[in-house]
């Protein structure tokens, strides 16, 4: 393998599929990143088993030329020296040679490094694309999609599947779920795509955060393709690949209530100020808990008691107060999560007695929802 | 090697029947890790010969040889036992997909090794198998594997090499007829025996417990002394404790044995004279005593007793006899 580069580029690559690369790993490969040189232009990977990002360099570019392959091939060079290296690297281009074995020269101006590398062959292999099962889905609407689902992931294990998001694919409209049992997050989008093709998978929460941070805001599309192990998200120059958890997610329909007792239209920000406030005194205590009362039509009380700290009360005047009167109490860091998650200047809450769910959404907007289980305390 | 073993791996594999988990049981060295390796690679093999022999060449073999298959996961000991968040990092692995294929293999060395909290957690994780999933437990100790552990896990049984041909090989390798027996009864792989018979330590380690044996016998005052002066600065490390220990047991039984007649069963053969002048000293019973007190030494050297308060008992014990 033999090619020479712009340092620029490979910086920037070199950094983006580190994002990939842990330490803490079992396998000893995966510490490194691995380079293949083709004709079309150079691919970083690198993976931690869970993700794969897999960044690709073209040969060339608005007719400027970023890489010179003299010989094809591939390497795996341990990605801390790697990282460090081209960063510091003296001129603009970089020169990459594999002398026998897997002896590396890295070349630039004056300085030269001379690296151990490990075998390309030993590096886990990734699924191919196949280009027929394609959908698309712009970024700036998949990183919302992310954004207004994971939060509400479970952080522990002992539902395994309940760490990840489920996405559902049918009809071109993508359902996302997540849920911890105390609290569940939805989303639809459009999507783009063959309509025929469904999908029911369950993507881990800690990828999709990755993920997020990868996207751009812009509304260029991603690519997402499906395989039987892992999903695969593609953009101009990168790949991101994730695992997939493995087992069914629970039927969460079911869970979602149709009917409404009382029915609250609020001001997203007010609402979201006067739960922060009287959280203020629960933070330490029973789970940050808040109470919520219905005073007149236009009128909510939320308040907190601690007793060992003391007490807080507000009146937060509505839009509106539509049906019986109500009594309930819930997690103030839950509500707050979901609010934040939420567009729209104004929000809609159904509820449906003091010991069931309720329902957060936008008004106008049947896109999105957050459900949440109030606390028993009274 | 193991042809009990691998006639029933080769017919799991052919006819389909693999479980879902499989216990490992043998002595040191009869080969269980490279086993289980080498059903991992039969599993994942691109081209295996006759279906289960794998090729040794192909990138996924090379990868499970080198540790670098990301769907074959092997545990160790991290120190000195199994901890539990190594099982809980295993779960969180299995809770996802396999990278490359659907199969995906786990390998636990040292299986009795595992902390109460790990074989607990690991035990739920057994009880839900997956239909691509294969465990494979490995231990020396399958008494102290958990009951429940144990039902849930096909137990297969290494046998060791018959001391006889054991002894057989090592000397159709050149190792010294009269050194032969020694090395086959402290280990049951014929690699580390031709490694202890070049080993300087090991041949030092001999002379020092036949010596530690005389000086008991002669002058049992001046044990503890020799013991000082010679002992501790050979003996370091805790295996070599146990090594040490090993060989003493050796020597008492060789006793007992030149006392009963029954010569041919001696394994110390390059100090067999001064063997025979020791066993005229010392009657039966007394030897079974202890041998009795070293046994119970080597026990506790494993429940991490400081080795020299533990060696100096013994040699009070010993005097006592």
């Amino acid at each position: 393998m033999k090619f020479s580069i712009q340092r620029e580029r490979l910086v920037e690559s070199v950094q983006d599929v580190m994002k990939a690369v842990t330490s803490r790993t079992t396998i000893p490969i995966l510490t490194g990143i691995k380079i293949t040189a083709a004709e079309q232009g150079v691919t970083l990977t690198g993976s931690d088993s869970d993700i794969s990002i897999e960044s690709f360099i073209p040969r060339e570019e608005d007719g400027d030329e970023i890489v010179e392959v003299v010989e094809p091939g591939a390497i795996v060079l341990q990605a801390k020296y790697l990282g460090e290296i081209v960063k510091k690297l003296p001129t603009d281009y970089v020169d990459f040679e594999v002398q026998n074995r897997f002896q590396v020269i890295i070349r630039s101006g004056m300085s030269e490094f001379n690296l151990i590398g490990q075998d390309a062959d030993e590096y886990p292999l990734l699924p191919q694309i196949e280009e027929d099962h394609v959908f698309k889905i712009p970024s700036d609407l998949l990183k919302n999609v992310i954004r207004q689902t994971v939060f509400a992931v479970s952080t522990t294990e002992t539902r395994p599947i309940l760490t990840g998001v489920n996405w559902k694919i049918a009809d071109n409209e993508l359902v996302c779920v997540a849920t911890d049992s105390h609290r569940l997050a939805l989303r639809k989008a459009r999507i783009e795509g063959d309509a025929g093709q469904t999908y029911n998978i369950v993507i881990p929460g800690k990828s999709l955060n990755e993920l997020y941070k990868t996207l751009d805001d812009t509304s260029d599309p991603v690519e997402i393709v499906i395989t039987e192990n892992q999903i695969l998200f593609k953009a101009k120059n990168w790949l991101f690949f994730s695992r997939l958890l493995e087992g069914n997610y629970p039927d969460t329909s079911r869970l979602i209530p149709t009917d409404s007792k009382t029915t609250v239209v609020v001001k997203t920000k007010d609402l979201l100020h006067s739960i922060d406030r009287a959280s203020l005194l629960a933070r330490e205590h029973r789970n940050h808990v808040v109470r919520c009362t219905t005073i007149d039509e236009r009128t909510l009380e939320i308040s907190s008691i601690s007793p060992e700290v003391g007490k807080v009360v507000e009146e937060l005047p509505c839009e509106s107060i539509e049906g019986e009167e109500l009594k309930i109490a819930f997690s103030a860091k839950y509500v707050m999560e979901a609010l934040k998650a939420l567009e729209g200047t104004d929000i809609k809450i159904n509820f449906t007695g003091a010991m069931r769910p309720f329902i957060i959404r936008p008004i106008g907007d049947e896109s999105i929802l957050q459900l949440i289980l109030p606390v028993r305390t009274y | 090697m193991q042809p009990v073993v691998m006639r029933m791996i080769k017919n799991a594999i052919w006819k389909d029947r693999l479980a879902h988990a499989y216990l490992f049981e043998g002595m040191r060295g009869t080969g269980k890790k490279e086993t289980a390796l080498l059903l991992a690679k039969s599993l994942f093999c691109e081209d295996p010969a006759e279906g289960y022999i794998p090729c040794e060449s192909c990138r996924f073999c090379r990868r499970i040889n080198h540790g670098n298959h990301p769907d074959v996961h092997v545990i160790e000991p991290e120190g000195a036992s199994i901890k539990k968040h190594q099982i809980k990092m295993l779960q969180e692995e299995f809770a996802k997909t396999a990278m490359e294929s659907n199969r995906k293999v786990y390998i636990i060395n040292h299986a009795d090794l595992m902390t109460v909290n790990a074989a607990n957690s690991l035990l739920k994780f057994l009880e839900e198998p997956d239909s691509h999933t294969t465990a494979i437990l490995i231990t020396e100790q399958v008494q102290q594997i958990l009951p429940t552990i144990l039902s849930r896990c096909q137990v297969v049984s290494f046998k060791p090499l018959p001391f006889e041909k054991l002894v057989e090989m090592l000397i159709d390798a050149g190792v010294n007829p009269k050194k032969a027996p020694l090395i086959a009864k402290m280990t049951n792989s014929f690699d580390e025996g031709m490694a202890l018979n070049e080993d300087e330590w090991f041949a030092q380690a001999q002379k020092l417990v036949v010596k530690l044996y005389e000086t008991l016998k002669k002058s049992p005052l001046e044990a503890l002394t020799a013991l000082q002066d010679n002992w501790f600065a050979h003996f370091s490390e805790r295996d070599q404790h146990d090594k040490g220990l090993e060989l003493l047991l050796l020597l008492l039984r060789d006793l007992l044995y030149i006392q009963l007649g029954k010569k041919e069963q001696v394994v110390f053969l390059l100090e067999e004279q001064r063997l025979e002048q020791l066993a005229l000293q010392s009657s039966g019973l007394r030897l079974a005593n202890q041998m009795a007190s070293v046994m119970e030494a080597k026990r506790k050297l494993h429940a991490n007793m400081n080795p020299q308060l533990l060696m100096e008992q013994l040699v009070l014990e010993l005097q006592e006899g």
